[in-house]
């Protein structure tokens, strides 16, 4: 009988760590196909559905773009905290109360107009996932309160803070007793920015964000702390680096993105707040931070992969029939093997001849 | 009088399910490991244990259904995170995303259609007025208050529990004097997933007789939040989870209306869980010996020198 036995590698493998993410999405392919086959679907006819119709299809390319767009923005923040140890897992709340405040904006403004209406919803949408994620980082550096379950239970709690406004102060006079909010004004929705689209000003400051936030982690001293902390935090800690403040920076860029994404998404696709509005862009943009390695340029590449999903589930939905949970199951597999091709990165598998094996024995 | 043994008795039937999967994951992570995928598991119980008992009728058999769902999920978290020493977080995280949308693909074809509750199992004391706050629950109320006693027995007064403990605290330890300790763990995490499965089952078994994507409502999360503030004590965990129990009762009277309790906005209530999780942690931090409990090993990979 062959045998195998991993041997740690005496560095990361480069290859490795960049070949398994795609590797992973492969994977989850074949292991899609069997398995929706197994239950029943045409797998393979899901697949390309899935996978490939949201690309070869030119019509679906805007709404890859306006998808992709908030899981590159709250994915880059959560692969910079991330890197640093930070476990906020909680962007998806943080991505609400952002909107949240940008829509308080919205709604004082409305009926006015002015340039400034839109930089000042930004602005607020950032401080508001900012606050936010205040919360675990304060609790976290003060009492060392575990920052992955304050960060949830935060979201849980500012999903009711949406019901809450939308059905009391912040209920459309004119939504014939529907709970949500007003239609924003002219002023307050972000403007499209190719004619004839549903493409928004969102989708440039997505790549914007990301390709920042790679200057940022790999040219400068924040981004060097940032992965220091994370990689030895005992040498940080010789090194000067304060664990505290670092979890306290990893916090806000996090949280701060989330709630810009936030107001991105109110201004644009929905253009005022409604019970629908949480979409678990927060949760699958964790997904998308793990599958681009926690590297900003991997998130851009894994936040079109995503988006790829998602739309793709929507054409399988419509075209095969396929429930639109499949995509979720289909993300899950991705992060699955992903974790599991992780241990390629670090170790080698190696053969051991019968021979050897019986001779250690 | 009524109206107490009524709250009473409606507190036992929530924290149920958030005791039992709060016992799994306290075992869990005595064994060193922390998984986060609870919540997943206990949706994976839930949708199991629903279909089995619509197309059974069989109560039990539906529970030994979701425990079998819930412990073939954990098997994945198991195999990722003990064979192939992958990040615990992030596959915690991975099973309850995978837990979430599996559970809402199968169940798509089954929402809004009613199973029935299971009936207590005194049925004559059930009804009693004041007897029912000890006689008046289906089996899993008695089996999550057994499961406190038994955990704490096989934790304290057996060798196997000894050894467990063992591999949570030091697992290089454990492993030098001749323990497995990836052997041990696969156990804990198989037994958490069994018992977040039977958690997740009695949300349509015992409180709301259907099914209803992501029906457990982050209560996996409470659960690992409860262990936590239990110290890792059994005994603990069972204060903690009718504590929890009241405070999600106090939202339902408060919906139903009626008192002083409806003067609060019922999103608040709503909300309100989630915020006594967190307001439970700061309180339990604040105790000197709050992390001296935690198990050493507690979400690190058992990585013996090769």
């Amino acid at each position: 009988m062959m045998r195998f036995r991993l041997e740690k590698r005496p560095e990361p493998s480069k290859l490795m760590l960049y070949g398994t993410p795609v590797a992973a999405v492969v994977l989850t392919m074949i292991l899609g196909c069997l398995l929706f086959s197994a239950i029943g679907y045409n797998g393979l006819r899901a697949v390309q559905e899935i996978f490939f119709t949201p690309l070869t299809n030119p019509y679906k390319w805007q709404d890859l773009g306006i998808k992709a767009a908030p899981l590159i923005i709250i994915g880059t923040g959560l692969s910079v905290a991330y890197r640093a140890n930070v476990w906020n897992i909680g962007a998806e709340g943080q991505y609400i109360i952002g909107a949240l405040a940008a829509t308080s904006i919205a709604l004082l403004t409305w009926g006015m107009s002015g340039w400034w209406i839109l930089p000042l919803m930004a602005i607020a949408g950032m401080l508001g996932g900012m606050a936010y994620a205040s919360i675990p980082a304060f609790l976290k550096t003060r009492l060392n309160v575990n920052e992955i379950l304050t960060s949830l239970m935060l979201t849980y709690a500012s999903v009711q803070l949406i019901y809450y406004l939308i059905r009391g102060p912040w209920k459309d006079p004119m939504g014939i007793g529907f709970p949500q909010s007003r239609l924003f004004s002219e002023a307050a929705r972000l403007p499209n920015i190719i004619p004839g689209t549903i493409v928004h000003l969102g989708v440039p400051i997505a790549v914007i964000v990301a390709l920042i936030a790679w200057f940022v982690m790999s040219k400068t001293v924040f981004g060097y702390r940032m992965r220091v902390v994370g990689a030895a935090p005992h040498a940080a800690r010789y090194g000067g680096f304060s664990e505290n403040k670092t979890i306290w920076l990893a916090m806000l860029v996090s949280g701060g993105l989330a709630g810009l994404a936030g107001m991105l998404e109110v201004a644009g696709p929905f253009q005022r707040m409604v019970p629908g509005f949480p979409t678990n862009y927060g949760f699958t943009a964790i997904i998308v931070a793990f599958l681009g390695r926690l590297n900003p340029l991997g998130v851009i590449v894994a936040g079109v992969v995503l988006a790829i999903t998602f739309v793709g589930g929507q054409v399988a939905q419509t075209t095969i029939g396929l429930p639109d949970e499949a995509t979720g199951i289909f993300q899950a597999m991705m992060l699955f093997l992903l974790l599991a091709g992780d241990i390629l990165v670090r170790y080698r598998i190696r053969r051991i001849s019968p021979e050897a094996s019986a001779g250690a024995a | 009088m009524d109206l107490t043994i009524a709250i009473l008795v409606t507190v036992v039937g929530a924290s149920t399910p958030i005791l039992i999967a709060a016992l799994g994951e306290l075992v869990v992570e005595r064994s060193g490991v922390l998984n986060l995928g609870v919540e997943g598991m206990m949706l994976l119980g839930a949708i199991a244990g629903f279909v089995v008992q619509f197309h059974t009728g069989n109560h039990y058999l539906a529970l030994l259904c979701g425990a079998a769902a819930g412990m073939a999920a954990s098997l994945i978290f198991g195999f990722l995170t003990l064979s192939l020493s992958a990040n615990q977080t992030a596959t915690g995280l991975a099973l309850t995303i995978f837990g979430t949308g599996f559970s809402a693909l199968a169940g798509a074809s089954y929402s809004a259609r009613p199973v029935a509750l299971m009936s207590p199992i005194f049925p004559d004391l059930a009804t009693h007025p004041v007897l029912r706050v000890l006689f008046g629950y289906s089996f899993p109320a008695y089996f999550a208050l057994f499961m406190v006693f038994a955990i704490w027995f096989f934790l304290k007064k057996t060798r196997a529990g000894l050894i467990l403990r063992a591999v949570g605290e030091n697992d290089l330890s454990a492993h030098s004097i001749g323990y497995s300790v990836i052997q041990v763990r696969y156990f804990a995490v198989m037994f958490g997933g069994a018992m977040a499965g039977v958690a997740g089952a009695c949300f349509p078994l015992t409180l709301t007789p259907q099914w209803a994507e992501g029906m457990t409502a982050g209560r996996g999360w409470i659960a690992v939040a409860l262990v936590v503030f239990a110290s890792w004590r059994p005994f603990r965990l069972l204060g903690g989870a009718y504590l929890f129990g009241l405070v999600m009762t106090m939202e339902l009277y408060a919906k139903a209306g009626g008192g002083p309790l409806s003067a609060i906005p019922s999103e608040l209530w709503a909300a309100l869980p989630y915020i006594a999780t967190i307001a439970v942690l700061v309180l339990i931090s604040l105790r000197r010996d709050a992390s001296t409990n935690a198990p050493a090993c507690l979400g690190k990979p058992f990585m013996p020198s090769n």
